[in-house]
């Protein structure tokens, strides 16, 4: 009996967790600036995320994502990394948002061998330093700045004024900026870096304006935008053309105060009315479901999630992970996907970006001619 | 041109600081506790603001009739209930008791309004005028500006004339002395902390109007206070009211001349440097601590 029982226990116990090995979801990890600062930001890239794994799930695809909140801070980047590679074991990461914390987190990926799938951080150096375990789906910061001043060179502007974040996306941005502005002819006649969450900046604006720029180049995060160009309008800063290098100029919140956004140009990876695959209807069921406009963020958490997953899925470890992305290619709402090395980067996705202006409180998509439906208005008028 | 647009933008801009501030000085006067809530009290005023705005079509400077005596009775209700049971208890407990104040208020308002900053928009809110020089003036800046000198006024007036805000500055000049004539100084200190808290969120709904509003937004603001407390002098109102515009010209005038980017920089070396040639502040009597 005693025999019996035993046998019993032994069978029900490999019974038991034999079809809990078998189904068991294959776990990734997801580290984004859910408060703090770029919380706003975050947020559509929390959203993003989300459907990535609902549509996934819709598709019987069981993935485990394990959310970890950074606050926009590097330290808390890492921190968040370690515990999801050590302590969860996920086999692979996306995120975090900004360029500070990725850049962080990206030194660490090869260390712990679990790839890093970065989604929207543009400072260049996250995949220049040759990481193997490290790859990112946007464009980095050279092409925000590169394909802005391609849209607005056939109006042969004279100068140029720059007003950024005093961070890593802006100091980057700029950087790039300034050597593609060079090679434009684009003579520099004010360089502006101020510190994120003052509340006062018409003096820099005053300064800028003495100037007379035909450009004015800003780099700035969600709130920063709004001030800034609230500001300029109250002192009177009219250049011929504002260009808001992606971030805090492409939100669905800045668009809808139309009196200080009005044909602002601004740089973006992505637009829900170009023809990749799902981008559509993707901005569709965004709205329906969060009530706002996605913005960038949101279609590249989206993807950024849907390849890590259905990479992961095949893999089951991390090793096998990092090959799959290395050799893989992907064509979603983010148009063709394939982490390569070119021009000095290693597993980047050469994304092609988007110009758009807000035309009517609508962003239109302005540049490049294959993607755009409206035309760019050059000279900007109040 | 740029002198004088930095100049007024700064005298604009410095007198929110100055109305944040002296809510800050005039508790630390009377009472001898630094608040580190301050900044949050800013930010329920912020949201005050907003809500009655976008919810109930009340201007933001009409609100304040609403938001004062709001902000004053909250701040009454958590002296009496709270921070009277830490003072002339050792400063740490003050701290900790203020900073978590301010965290369970910034995550309350987190959960409550979410982390999404908020914009408040009016008809004015992008308006301006221009004066000889193009130098633009903005609206909403200048009327802030105009009401911060009311409410100052009348705190002076409301200080130097009646009973209780003479009884106030008694308390803040010498609370055992004050106590032996008879001054019922557990009662100042919770119109001192009332009014303090009004002073913070009349600022946070003032400056609503030009900044964004989020569960931290108040954060950015707090060290400002701090800095121009210290200015101007712990505990004096006149200071804080000086020390603010101070502290504003000097940003505004650093971000014009040397980059937006060293404005702190330039701020902070100031500080210093009159605190050495005169380590009571501006305004502070010898002998203050």
């Amino acid at each position: 009996m005693k025999h019996l029982f035993l046998a019993f226990t032994a069978a029900l116990t490999i019974f038991t967790s034999l079809p809990a090995q078998g189904v068991a979801p294959v776990k990734i990890g997801f580290i984004n600036s859910i408060t703090g600062k770029e919380a706003q930001i975050g947020e559509n890239l929390t959203n993003g995320a989300t459907m990535a794994i609902d549509d996934l799930k819709a598709r019987h695809i069981d993935v485990e994502m394990i959310r970890e909140d950074d606050g926009g801070d590097p330290k808390n980047a890492l921190a968040a990394y370690e515990k999801l590679v050590t302590r969860d074991r996920v086999i692979g990461v996306v995120g975090p948002y900004t360029s500070a914390c990725a850049n962080v987190v990206a030194s660490r990926a090869d260390q712990y061998q679990v790839p890093l799938l970065v989604p929207a951080a543009a400072k260049e150096e996250i995949t220049m330093k040759g990481y193997r375990n490290v790859f990112r789906l946007n464009a980095p910061a050279d092409v925000y700045s590169n394909v802005l001043l391609k849209s607005i060179a056939p109006f042969r502007p004279g100068t140029i004024a720059y007003i950024y974040a005093a961070n890593d996306f802006g100091v980057s941005t700029v950087k790039t900026a300034q050597v593609n502005a060079a090679s434009m002819g684009l003579r520099e006649v004010a360089n502006e870096k101020y510190q994120q969450g003052q509340p006062d900046y018409r003096a820099t604006l005053a300064k800028v304006k003495a100037a007379r720029p035909d450009l004015v180049f800003l780099v700035s995060y969600d709130a920063d935008a709004i001030l800034l160009m609230r500001q300029a309008k109250e002192i009177g800063l009219t250049p011929k053309a504002f260009l808001g290098a992606g971030a805090g100029y492409t939100t669905a919140q800045f668009a809808q105060l139309k009196d200080i956004s009005s044909l602002v140009i601004s740089a973006t990876q992505w637009t829900d009315d170009v023809n990749w695959p799902g981008a559509a209807d993707f901005g569709t069921r965004y709205r329906a479901r969060f009530g706002k406009d996605p913005s960038y963020h949101a279609a590249c958490a989206y993807e950024a999630v849907r390849i890590m997953a259905l990479s992961a899925l095949k893999s089951r470890d991390s090793k096998a992970l990092r090959e799959a992305l290395v050799a893989g290619s992907w064509n979603g709402i983010m148009g063709p996907v394939r982490f390569a090395s070119y021009g000095g980067y290693t597993n980047q996705n050469n994304h092609p970006m988007l110009v758009q202006q807000l035309q009517a409180g609508r962003y239109e998509t302005v540049y490049p001619a294959q993607f755009s439906k409206k035309k760019l208005i050059y000279p900007y008028r109040r | 041109m740029l002198f004088f647009q930095s100049l007024i933008s700064g005298i604009l801009t410095g007198g929110i600081y100055a109305l944040a501030a002296m809510g800050m000085s005039l508790v630390f006067g009377v009472m001898n506790i630094s608040n580190f809530a301050h900044g949050d009290l800013m930010m329920l005023g912020m949201y005050m603001a907003y809500y009655l705005f976008t919810l109930l079509n009340i201007d933001p400077f009409l609100s304040l009739v609403l938001i004062m005596p709001a902000a004053f009775v909250f701040g009454y209700a958590i002296e009496k209930t709270m921070i009277n049971r830490v003072i002339g208890h050792p400063s740490e407990n003050q701290i900790l008791l203020t900073v978590g104040l301010g965290l369970i208020m910034g995550n309350t308002a987190l959960l409550a309004f979410t982390s999404d900053p908020k914009i408040l928009t009016t008809s004015y809110s992008s308006s301006s005028f221009n004066l000889p020089g193009d130098i633009s003036v903005s609206i909403p800046m200048l009327l802030s500006f105009l009401v911060t000198c009311l409410l100052t006024a009348v705190l002076y007036l409301f200080l130097s004339t009646t009973r209780t805000g003479m009884a106030l500055r008694a308390t803040s000049q010498n609370r055992e002395a004050a106590q032996l004539m008879g001054i019922d100084v557990s009662r100042m200190s919770a119109i001192a902390f009332g009014i303090g808290t009004l002073l913070a969120a009349s600022a946070g709904a003032l400056i609503a109007q030009t900044y964004y509003i989020d569960p931290f937004a108040g954060h950015t603001f707090l060290l400002k206070s701090f800095t121009i407390c210290v200015l101007g002098g712990l505990g004096s109102v006149i200071g804080a009211g000086v020390g603010g515009i101070v502290i504003g010209v000097v940003e505004a005038m650093s971000a014009a001349y040397l980059s937006s980017e060293w404005k702190d920089v330039v701020v902070f070396v100031l500080f210093l440097a009159i605190l050495l040639l005169r380590p009571r502040g501006l305004f502070g009597r010898k002998g203050e601590q």
